[in-house]
């Protein structure tokens, strides 16, 4: 230790960031020939090695950073660089710490699949990119990152890609966060307009840029530049656009459930640390510049997602889903804790959460694994995710069982395990900043209460239905099957389970399991008061709620989903408008996909019949012009020449009949002249 | 070393070789247009090496490179005065990429021509008479040679795509031919204009030398685009008319929405190389034109209709994406998409900062080898079943995955993905548009807003299609025949997108190769224009 | 009393009936008899004339003149009308436009 302590941190973190990526090369020019993942895991252990190191040197310890240029543009240089401070070098242990266990669980999950050569660079290049994400120092290189991890989400969301739903699902991601992108490149402009510069360290470090620009007489003024103080407002809330659309948001969560069409290891490493804490990790970064009302949005939003993630989560029958919307419900927690201004409350919640959800995830896919197994073995078709199809899986898979308890019940916030910690801090905090805000604010904690409720319910209810009662196939599967029908995972699964498993009690974060003050994250991440006064009373009481309503709801659960005394109809409307996520994706697809198809063909129409057809029309005239002018040619300028030819051609004609070489003709014309003559001498 | 005249006629020496060779050696054309290429690439190669990055160029003859100038043409006209015409030629930080990607273009044209059947002769004749054009044009720095290679450049592309074209070639040809005359030639009467108001300060005879056009102390003071006498045209500046008028002539090219349908119909028709040209460095010359001419020429009246041109990028964004959105024809489909991504430069050139300049710069070089690419990939699937529609095909990853792998690539480069070089010139086209409001350059804000909805949009109908041609289960219009015809990219295709999917990684990670040689000249135009606002 | 006039409009006569006879006939002796009419005309008016020379009579002797020497035309039109006829079987002179040796 005392040896590797004196390598310089800055390079520590580079190595962190690289060593998925060089897997990832590997393995994109290795190609079919490695299916083994051996690199690609080798590649997450560096990375979780010196990710540790860095932030054992980095933790509470002041700042490191360091840049080279990049590449200027007028006046302007842009530079890549590294910035470690407690934030990102949590972050950056983070990531691997949660994805070492996901690579060795992949080795037993995707084993025999086709494709897993792509399988192990998609999930290098993931890595890769989420780690970049947490480590640079400037917005711009953030950005890339951030798309990139979006891109390497949509190749492992559509990792089958003959599967249509799996191709929808990852289009739909991608576009979805492409949404969020535009966010993030407009809060870029913006910040860059505002200080023509885009590193974190110029911006929110010390004394930064941030911090010397103030609103004066509505106007919103840098030290280089001012605009109109609605764009500080606007900036904020651009970049929550971008975490709205990464950290699956209110309106724009609609990808995450679908993105469960991918590997079950793979929703589990996006949905855990991974990208959807990308959104939580951008706003606690460029927190600063969140003015009042943009705080406001953000737990507004955030309490939304989470109320209305969790009654989703109430009516769904596949066993992922469930786990997505308790993704997307928690993500709505951080985001209360953003809003109302404690980013490290966030954090650790993001923390803790990463690591149970990771747990529930892969505990899942245990499951689904198991009973895929039971799929193909008894040729039946039923889908394997599916918990009506479940139930008594505790006989046949007792250590699934308990990991995924302790994971649930972390989930619930139940005491002694993190997710009490994290949570009741949210909660908490909400509470204290609402009455320093007004009664009307009061409505945000105590809808989070309720939530944490509902969610100690359906995590109870997917832990009855699963684990407890009858085995439900069984009579179908029977007599096809001899023997064990079900068992145990194996074991290169259920270690990162277990270890996991252990990362979901409280010792790992606090010696004390009840007060979260105690804290080492939030000490080291703790940079300024609340800005609110803490209420004692607030501590005590409302863990106490919570915990009364969790075993509550779970006695409710017991009795109707493993004594089977279920009151509801599953077909009224509550529990339909549930399962079908509220009708969005219908509403979004009737209103913006169906309406841009719309818009588009009515565009190719104006192309066509009005752009196209102006051009045919100018065409028209030209032609038209052409043709008049030929028929003037040919009827007025040749007529004239041919009228002069013409009278002399009837002329002669006419001339020409006296010339017929008859003899009386000849008489007559004579005749006639002189009878002419005399008339002309007579009369003349 | 006349470098650059080396450049221009290099191209137009091969087109004597292959036409003096009998056609029994018909086989040896190609490898003839694709040695004079090569050299060509490397002459261009070694310019960029030679190049130095901190001159200024513009309205600066002293900051052009490897200038050449020559009298060419020198007749007494008696009372009007003497007609000089130089044959000057010269690059700076604008044209010296441009330059370089041309020769890389062509060089992927050649490429795609490797299969042409009918009379190669010609085909690679006139392919050589539009390569010389087409580099005379970046080069020239004399309006009248300008003009000349020009109208040069559209001979040999209406016969390509006449001759060598679809279906409907003759149509799109004369289409294509139309439209572009009909900006050349009122182009012409405004570089008369300009003739006669512009004089040569040694000489003092009339000068067709844009250099001296650009500077407002060479006109005469009752010409008809002096700059201090305000001369009227039916009531209007006739500088505002002689720049709206080369603006449309330019515009043409680009092409701004709505003089853009000739586009679809000339890259439907056109063969693969031809497409791959037409896409990769015509409609930069629209782009180049109007930086160098319109601009530099004009730079009171840039500066007065910023607004108007940024208007006309954002309708194009959003138009040429929505388009492409319904397109049936893959190639159709990219070509929509290439008036979308035109339009991010032309809004990053009316926003008038040196970010949205460079950006626009930046995005023309990405769009030029991405949309050859693009174009070529088309090709691919063209050759082999003759359709490019694109509900005849699904599944396709699984016959042919090397061709997914460099479809996917090119299509996630090109909706702007970091890392490579689209993301680079669309982000700065943003950011510089929407700094162009605190420049004070008159780009209000919404503009860049609107803008990054192309973004969305391009992503949208690239990964449907990307969906909808390349994963799923298979389901070919052509059946099991299809399936044996669909084999994967070999290895000619793929040494020709190799590198051209590599540069657009290196260019999207070390942006600056581009931008440090842009960089002095940009910064320039823009101060060269900004004083006029 | 008959003057000179009626003797004048007479012979006009004779000689426009002889005039149309010559111009408007398809038969050759017709024409001949035509052109006999013409000249009676013409002796006509000779003799009406010879009133103004009661020296010599120089207008009765040249009708007298003009009567032989129409006879004889007569006579050598006749012939030649025959020998027409005998060549091409009419005598409608539009037919004959044979003028030639054979």
């Amino acid at each position: 230790m005392d040896q590797l302590a004196h390598i310089s941190p800055l390079y520590t973190a580079l190595f962190t960031v690289v060593a998925p990526f060089i897997a990832f090369l590997y393995q994109a020019m290795a190609g079919k020939r490695d299916q083994s993942g051996v690199i690609s895991l080798i590649g997450i252990i560096f990375s979780f090695i010196f990710g540790g190191l860095t932030w054992l040197a980095i933790w509470n310890n002041p700042i490191v950073s360091a840049q080279i240029n990049w590449f200027t543009i007028g006046a302007s240089t842009f530079k890549v660089g590294i910035l470690l401070n407690n934030l990102n070098v949590l972050m950056l242990f983070l990531v691997p710490t949660v994805a070492l266990p996901v690579h060795i669980y992949s080795r037993a999950y995707m084993k025999g699949d086709s494709g897993i050569h792509r399988y192990w660079m998609y999930l290098s290049l993931f890595c890769f990119a989420m780690l970049g994400l947490v480590v640079m120092d400037s917005l711009l290189l953030m950005y890339i990152f951030w798309e990139l991890v979006g891109f390497a989400s949509y190749l492992l969301i559509g990792f089958w890609f003959t599967r249509e739903t799996a191709v929808q699902a990852n289009k739909k991601a991608f576009i979805v966060n492409r949404i969020g992108d535009l966010g993030f490149l407009i809060g870029l402009a913006i910040i860059f307009t505002q200080f023509k510069t885009l590193n974190l360290v110029d911006l929110f470090g010390e004394g930064g840029l941030i911090y010397q620009s103030s609103i004066t007489g509505g106007l919103w003024v840098s030290p280089v530049n001012s605009m109109d103080q609605i764009w500080l407002t606007i900036a904020g809330l651009a970049f929550f656009l971008a975490a709205m659309a990464k950290s699956a948001q209110f309106p724009l969560h609609v990808w995450l459930p679908d993105a469960m069409e991918g590997p079950t290891s793979v929703s589990s490493l996006i949905h855990a640390a991974t990208m959807v804490a990308a959104g939580v990790f951008l706003l606690a970064t460029v927190f600063p510049l969140f003015n009042e009302s943009a705080l406001l949005f953000i737990a507004i939003i955030g309490t939304i997602t989470a109320a209305s993630a969790a009654y989703f989560a109430l009516g769904q029958y596949d066993i992922k889903r469930i786990l997505a919307f308790s993704t997307i419900s928690q993500l709505g927690f951080m985001m209360v804790g953003i809003g109302i201004g404690t980013w490290d409350a966030a954090l650790f919640h993001l923390v803790t959460h990463a690591f149970f959800k990771c747990l529930l995830f892969l505990s899942a896919g245990a499951i689904i694994h198991e009973m895929a197994h039971l799929k193909a073995h008894s040729h039946l078709d039923f889908d394997p995710q599916d918990l009506r199809n479940m139930g008594g899986l505790k006989k046949y898979m007792p250590k699934t069982f308990i990991l995924m308890s302790i994971a649930s019940l972390a989930l619930a916030g139940f005491p002694l395990t993190s997710g009490y910690l994290s949570k009741d801090s949210i909660i908490i905090s909400s509470f204290e900043w609402a009455l320093s805000k007004g009664d009307l604010y009061l409505i945000i904690p105590l809808s989070l209460i309720t939530v944490s409720i509902l969610t100690a319910f359906y995590i109870g209810r997917l832990i009855f239905k699963a684990f407890f009662g009858d085995f439900r196939m069984l009579e179908q599967v029977k007599d096809k099957l001899h023997g064990t029908v079900l068992h145990e995972a194996p074991k290169t699964m259920l270690i990162p389970m277990f270890i996991l498993g252990i990362c979901c009690l409280f010792p790992l974060f606090s010696l004390n399991p009840v007060s979260y003050h105690d804290s080492w994250l939030m000490d080291g991440l703790l940079l300024d008061e609340y800005t609110f006064a803490p209420s004692h009373s607030a501590h005590l009481i409302i863990p106490l709620i919570l915990l009364i309503g969790s075993v509550i709801s779970w006695t409710i659960g017991w009795k109707w989903y493993v004594q089977h005394k279920y009151p509801l109809n599953a077909n009224n409307f509550a529990l339909k408008a549930s399962l079908n996520q509220g009708y969005i994706n219908e509403l979004y697809q009737w209103i913006f996909v169906n309406g841009t198809l719309k818009l588009a063909q009515f565009c190719y129409w104006f192309d066509r019949f009005v752009v196209d057809a102006l051009v045919a029309f100018v065409q028209f005239i030209v032609l038209s012009l052409s043709q008049l002018s030929v028929w003037i040619d040919k009827y007025i300028v040749d007529g004239f020449v041919n009228a002069v030819a013409s009278v002399a051609y009837w002329t002669g004609n006419q001339v020409r009949l006296v010339q017929n070489g008859k003899l009386q003709t000849t008489l007559y014309s004579v005749f006639l002249f002189v009878l002419l003559g005399l008339i002309y001498l007579i009369f003349f | 070393m006349p470098i650059l005249s080396l450049l221009i006629f290099l191209p137009l020496l091969a087109t004597a070789f292959i036409l003096a060779l009998p056609t029994r050696y018909k086989s040896s054309y190609k490898y003839i247009a694709l040695a004079f290429t090569a050299v060509q690439f490397v002459l261009a190669g070694i310019c960029y090496a030679k190049f130095d990055a901190s001159q200024t160029g513009i309205q600066d003859l002293a900051g052009y490179q490897f200038v050449e100038q020559l009298p060419w043409i020198r007749l007494d006209l008696g009372a009007i005065g003497k007609l000089e015409i130089d044959y000057l030629i010269g690059i700076d930080g604008i044209s010296m990429p441009l330059l370089l990607l041309s020769a890389f273009v062509m060089l992927m044209a050649i490429g795609a021509s490797w299969n042409i059947q009918k009379s190669p002769k010609g085909y690679f004749a006139l392919l050589m008479v539009l390569n010389m054009a087409v580099m005379g044009i970046f080069c020239a720095l004399d309006f009248f040679l300008f003009y000349l290679f020009y109208e040069v450049m559209l001979l040999p592309l209406y016969f390509l795509i006449g001759i060598w074209g679809g279906a409907r070639r003759e149509y799109a040809a004369i289409k294509f031919f139309l439209y572009t005359l009909f900006g050349s030639v009122f182009m012409l009467l405004i570089i008369v204009g300009l003739y006669f108001s512009v004089i040569n300060p040694i000489t003092g005879a009339h000068t067709f030398n844009m250099i001296y056009m650009m500077n407002p102390q060479n006109y005469l003071g009752d010409s008809i685009f002096a700059w201090d006498g305000y001369q009227e045209i039916l009531g209007i500046s006739a500088r505002l008319i002689g720049f709206v008028v080369l603006f449309f002539a330019f515009a043409i090219k680009v092409p701004i929405v709505p003089l853009h349908t000739w586009l679809p119909d000339a890259h439907v028709e056109a063969p693969t190389p031809v497409s791959i040209i037409l896409a990769g460095i015509l409609l930069k010359i629209g782009g180049y034109g109007i930086i160098r001419i319109c601009y530099s020429i004009f730079p009171d009246m840039a500066a007065l209709s910023n607004w108007w041109l940024g208007l006309i990028g954002v309708i194009s964004i959003i138009y040429g994406a929505l388009n492409a959105l319904t397109q049936k024809d893959l190639k159709r489909m990219i070509a929509y998409s290439s008036v979308s991504h035109m339009g991010f430069v032309l809004l990053g050139i009316a926003s008038l900062t040196a970010e949205g300049v460079s950006g626009a710069m930046f995005q023309m070089i990405s769009h030029g080898f991405l949309s050859a690419a693009l174009f070529f990939l088309v090709g691919v699937v063209y050759d082999r079943v003759h359709d490019r529609n694109i509900y005849s095909f699904r599944g396709l990853a699984q016959l042919m995955p090397k061709y997914t792998g460099y479809v996917a690539v090119a299509f996630f480069a090109s909706l702007g993905l970091p890392g490579f070089s689209a993301f680079i010139g669309e982000a700065f086209v943003i950011i510089g548009s929407f700094n162009a409001a605190s420049v004070g350059t008159g780009l209000p804000r919404w503009m860049a807003l609107a803008g990054s909805i192309g973004i969305l949009l391009s992503a949208v109908y690239l990964l449907w299609t990307l969906q909808r041609m390349f994963f799923g289960e298979i389901r070919l219009k052509g059946g099991e025949s299809w399936a044996n015809k669909l084999t994967d990219v070999n290895s000619r295709e793929q040494l020709i997108l190799f590198p051209t999917l590599a540069l657009a990684l290196l260019l999207g990670i070390m942006p600056s190769l581009v931008f440090s040689n842009l960089n002095a000249s940009v910064l320039n135009l823009v101060s060269f224009i900004q004083q006029f606002i | 009393m008959i003057t000179l006039t009626h003797f004048l409009v007479v012979s006009a006569c004779i000689f426009c009936i002889g005039l149309y006879t010559v111009l408007s006939k398809k038969n050759a002796i017709m024409i001949l008899v035509g052109i006999e009419l013409m000249i009676n005309a013409a002796i006509l008016n000779f003799v009406a004339f010879g009133k103004y020379d009661k020296v010599s009579y120089g207008g009765q002797i040249f009708a007298l003149f003009a009567i032989v020497l129409a006879a004889a035309a007569v006579a050598v039109g006749l012939a030649l009308v025959l020998n027409v006829y005998r060549h091409y079987k009419t005598i409608n002179p539009d037919e004959i436009n044979e003028l030639k040796d054979k």
